[in-house]
């Protein structure tokens, strides 16, 4: 029977990749729609069997004509159901990065460019939290869901899934929708070894300083992202503009995570210690560099460095280059 | 572990009010009991609401329902029987309040409530109870709304869903309602037990007055014709052929499924024209039917009895229609009567009465025929006897008393006194009761019995012609007879006592009393065209598609179907329309368009005036228009200027 029902659920899966393939962002239309009876709907449905019962015993037209009622309201849920979710657009934003194990987070922004408000919106991904949104008319809103990241490097959050039973809960109306956003998962952070302090220098580019604390080097321009702490305030103060110190640092201050410092240990786990590695190192002073079979990033620091070596590292080895 | 679910609190106020407002509905046939039981499952649910108490627990919960069970048994004697099951459909309701911790929990409560709430109808069908029941099914519809609803959306809100969807629900429920078949019942049911007033199959003295004091309808009839004078209006309904010394009982009538009474006595001529009519009867609780005389009922739940009154199957609880044909010129067992039917009609068991029997014996021996006894003993009547609802009440020897002593009474003491006199003559004799007379209603053309009409006379064997009806009350007060008792006798305090509103109190004043017949005439139509529906739709449904089968049948539902949803469809539509975008919106978009003409496109989140900086640097010879345009644009757009949008329109036309 499992087999039974993976075999299903494949089948189904592919049905859905056929009708609904991946897009960059969607509007809800009919295509994309379903609807059926809820579990409450059911409930409901055996409700007018039974008033219907009653008012055929009793011959009873005010029986008849309040069940009848009843009945009619389910059919106007039917289009109010449907109208709550029809017209509603997706578009991703942006993704988080995290670790293996942990949550990463997808930020999807709803758009209602309607005139309708739109009630109890529920969206999820699978194995994600489920999240309940409204919007007003015209709104748009953000919605930040999490999923867990099991794997290192890229990581496609799969379908998801928005559903309504608003305003009676007496149907559901859903769409499974395969939005083009990916997150980057570094692999799981280790315990930090003790890291390689950078071997002499053999070479020419071994010899020159490399960007430290030490020494003081140049101002630059401030980019984005540079520590405050060394931001040039006197410049500044000047109405020079923004200008960072820039200091170097003598060549043994750097550090160096090294592939082949954790002999015997397969793949993922060294690029897990690689990965506390780098974190331990990122907290620490000075700069460090990363050496993989087949890729070497000279040391640095900073934030851009260290999602450079972490992005190294989660992609390790995989396909996905971008 | 689940999350604790907590129920919003606008859903919990809804569901509270409604089980006090079905309360409210249903008040007349709960026990005090279970009504207070509600009030104490109501404060309990509170104080769950509140944190204060707790969820009952089994034993708490054993013990409620053992408490519920317990007051509808002690209440009402059985559990089987429609009063019963509504009390227990109202424990399960009340009780399921009290465990309520998951969202089903409150769905089952829902569709508990919307059941309360429509059984309603099963014991009072009129517009008000209809009205009263569609406002329990809206509050039901309410809290369901408000169910699935957050609780911040506030407490008005889920009221305006729920009333608009019930609205927009209505012209499907009119489709179904007229084209749904109705299949009659599946099987049998209880049915409720009706505390109404009407004619009874006993009758003392004073019963009939009784019912003069009440202005309730007991029946309605719509005539195919012209309808007979009202002095031959004489509803039969129950032939009392038993006396007990005060009271006039029935003998049960031998059933005949045919149309004529089999045995000989009793056989029936009829003559002359036939009337036709449609009786549309108040719920009265009871199976025996009111007729014009030698009735032929047309509906096969109805049959004749060898005294020629109607019984139905069950008892008619709900509004109900029949037709009939009667022939009011007839003769009934003019062959001759059999030895013991006549014994039956002229027993007199014991020796009440001494004074009557003796007159009767000294009579007898005075005339010649029955029929000059007859005239001789409404003679009597006519000599100094006041008809009147306010009789004084009469003892032992009733018959004497009222006849030598107090003189005064209603058309029991008239008929009974009458019949006695005659069986003591050793003519037989019975007491009919029913209704006598009517109202027209003046332009819709049917007649309106009330309880007021109920009447009491008395049918003679004669030799030769049968049974002959005699109405005492007619000697002493022609005028009962000729037009109506109210009257004859609206000025007497007994009179509609016990319907202080009634309009027919009233009828004096002119405008008042148009009132009151156009109330009565929507009572009418109400019952012609909603309770009594399933006689006319097959005939309506034919008249408006021509046939009645099942193809046509489809084709209407989808047809009408579709129009009763266009409006709702429309709507959803204009709901999903795109909102128009505000006029600067619309304007950066064409500048954004126009620059990418040239080659310059915004990137993601790009400012306009980031924008222009960089076609400064880009495009120089755009430079100047686009920084007078972003800055335009982001006056108006984040600096609250009004700039000019048909220039800004023509700076960005230009940029092209």
């Amino acid at each position: 029977m499992p087999g039974l029902r993976a075999a299903f659920d494949r089948r189904y899966q592919q049905w859905l990749d056929r009708r609904l393939p991946s897009v960059p962002s969607c509007r809800l239309e009919n295509r994309r729609l379903f609807i059926f009876p809820s579990g409450a709907g059911a409930l409901y449905g055996a409700l007018l069997v039974v008033l219907w019962l009653t008012a055929t015993n009793f011959e009873n037209n005010l029986v008849f004509g309040l069940t009848f009622l009843l009945a009619g309201l389910f059919v106007i849920a039917i289009f109010h159901t449907y109208g709550n979710l029809h017209g509603l657009e997706i578009v991703p934003l942006r993704a988080g990065n995290g670790f293996a194990g942990q949550d990463v987070d997808f930020v999807l922004e709803l758009r209602n460019d309607g005139r309708r408000p739109r009630e109890s919106i529920h969206l999820s991904y699978a194995g994600g939290e489920t999240r309940e949104i409204h919007l007003g008319a015209g709104e748009r809103r953000r919605v930040r869901l999490s999923v867990p990241a099991r794997h290192r490097g890229w990581i496609d959050p799969g379908r998801l899934t928005i559903a309504s039973v608003y305003p009676l809960g007496l149907l559901r109306v859903w769409s499974h929708v395969r939005l083009e956003t990916r997150a980057l998962v570094y692999p799981r952070p280790g315990a930090a070894g003790p890291t390689q302090p950078a071997r002499p220098a053999t070479s020419e580019e071994g010899s020159a300083s490399v960007p430290g604390r030490e020494e003081f080097a140049a101002l630059e321009r401030y980019r984005p992202g540079e520590p405050k702490s060394r931001i040039a305030w006197k410049q500044h103060a000047r109405g020079l503009g923004l200008h960072t110190k820039h200091f170097t640092d003598p060549v043994d201050q750097r550090r160096w995570l090294d592939w082949d410092d954790f002999p015997g240990l397969d793949t993922e786990a060294r690029l897990s210690r690689l990965c506390g590695a780098a974190l331990a190192a990122d907290a620490g002073s000075g700069s460090y560099g990363l050496r993989l079979p087949g890729q070497i990033i000279p040391p640095g620091s900073g934030r851009p460095h260290r999602d450079q070596v972490l992005r190294a590292l989660a992609l390790f080895g995989l396909d996905g280059s971008g | 572990m689940e999350p604790v679910w907590q129920i919003p609190r606008p859903a919990l106020f809804w569901l509270l009010f409604t089980v006090v407002a079905l309360a409210g509905l249903h008040a007349d046939h709960l026990t005090p009991w279970l009504l207070g039981a509600g009030a104490l499952v109501l404060a309990w649910r509170v104080q769950i609401y509140r944190g204060v108490w707790r969820y009952p627990g089994r034993w708490a919960k054993a013990v409620l329902v053992l408490m519920c069970g317990g007051a509808i048994l002690a209440s009402y004697g059985r559990l089987y029987g429609l009063e019963p099951m509504v009390a227990l459909l109202w424990s399960g309701f009340i009780l399921k309040l009290l465990e309520m911790q998951r969202r089903r929990d409150a769905l089952i409560l829902v569709c508990l409530g919307y059941f309360v709430a429509v059984t309603q109808c099963l014991f009072s069908q009129t517009p008000g109870t209809a009205l009263a029941t569609l406002g329990g099914v809206l509050l039901v519809t309410v809290v369901l709304a408000a169910l699935h609803r957050r609780a911040e959306a506030g407490y008005w809100r889920p009221m305006g869903t729920a009333a608009l969807l019930l609205a927009e629900a209505v012209p499907l429920m009119l489709i179904l309602f007229l084209v749904m078949p109705r299949l009659g019942s599946l099987w049998t049911v209880p049915q409720p037990r009706q505390g109404a007033i009407g004619v009874s199959d006993v009758l003392a003295p004073g019963d009939l007055s009784r019912l003069g004091a009440s202005g309730e309808v007991a029946f309605r009839v719509k005539f195919d014709g012209a309808p007979p004078p009202h002095n031959q209006l004489y509803w039969r309904g129950l032939v009392l052929s038993r006396f007990d010394g005060r009271n006039w009982s029935r003998i049960e009538p031998a059933r005949h499924p045919g149309t004529a009474p089999q045995s000989p006595d009793l056989s029936v001529e009829r003559r002359g024209a036939p009337v036709h009519y449609q009786m549309i009867l108040e719920p009265s609780g009871e199976n025996w039917l009111f007729a014009l005389e030698t009735p032929v009922p047309e509906s096969p739940e109805v049959t004749l009895n060898d005294d020629l009154t109607l019984t139905r199957a069950t008892p008619v609880a709900s509004r109900w229609s029949h037709s009939l044909t009667s022939w009011m010129d007839y003769r009934a067992a003019a062959g001759g009567l059999g030895d013991g039917r006549r014994a039956l009609e002229t027993a007199l068991p014991g020796a009440a009465n001494p004074r009557t029997r003796e007159l009767a014996a000294r009579w007898r021996g005075e005339v010649d025929s029955d029929a000059a006894l007859v005239e001789r003993v409404l003679a009597l009547y006519n000599s100094d006897y006041v008809y009147s609802l306010e009789a004084p009440l009469l003892g032992r020897d009733s018959v004497d008393e009222f006849l030598w002593r107090t003189k005064r009474g209603f058309c029991e003491h008239f008929a009974s006194s009458f019949v006695f006199i005659l069986r003591a003559a050793g003519v037989p004799a019975r007491v009919v009761v029913g209704y006598q007379g009517g109202e027209y209603h003046p332009d819709a053309g049917y007649l309106t019995v009330h309880q007021y009409d109920a009447h009491a006379w008395a049918e003679v064997w004669l030799a030769g012609r049968g049974w002959v009806r005699v109405d005492p009350t007619a000697a002493v007060a022609p005028e009962r007879i000729e037009t109506s008792v109210a009257d004859l006798l609206g000025g007497e305090q007994a009179f509609l006592a016990d319907s202080p509103l009634s309009l027919v109190r009233f009828r004096g004043i002119r405008w008042l009393d148009r009132l009151r017949l156009q109330l009565d005439y929507y009572d009418y139509l109400w019952a012609q065209w909603v309770l009594g529906y399933e006689y006319r739709q097959e005939r309506l449904l034919t008249g408006w598609l021509g046939a009645w089968d099942p193809w046509r049948l489809g084709f209407f539902i989808l047809g009408a179907g579709a129009l009763a949803l266009l409006p709702v469809l429309l709507g959803q539509l204009r709901l999903a329309r795109r909102r128009p975008r505000p006029a600067l919106e619309r304007l950066f978009e064409r500048y954004c368009q126009q620059l990418a003409r040239r080659g310059i496109t915004r990137a993601q989140g790009e400012a306009p005036r980031a924008l222009a900086e960089r076609v400064a640097r880009e495009r120089p010879a755009l430079g100047a228009d686009a920084t007078v345009i972003s800055a335009l644009l982001e006056e108006g757009m984040y600096g609250g200027g009004k700039p000019d949008l048909a220039d800004l329109r023509r700076r960005i036309r230009r940029l092209g």
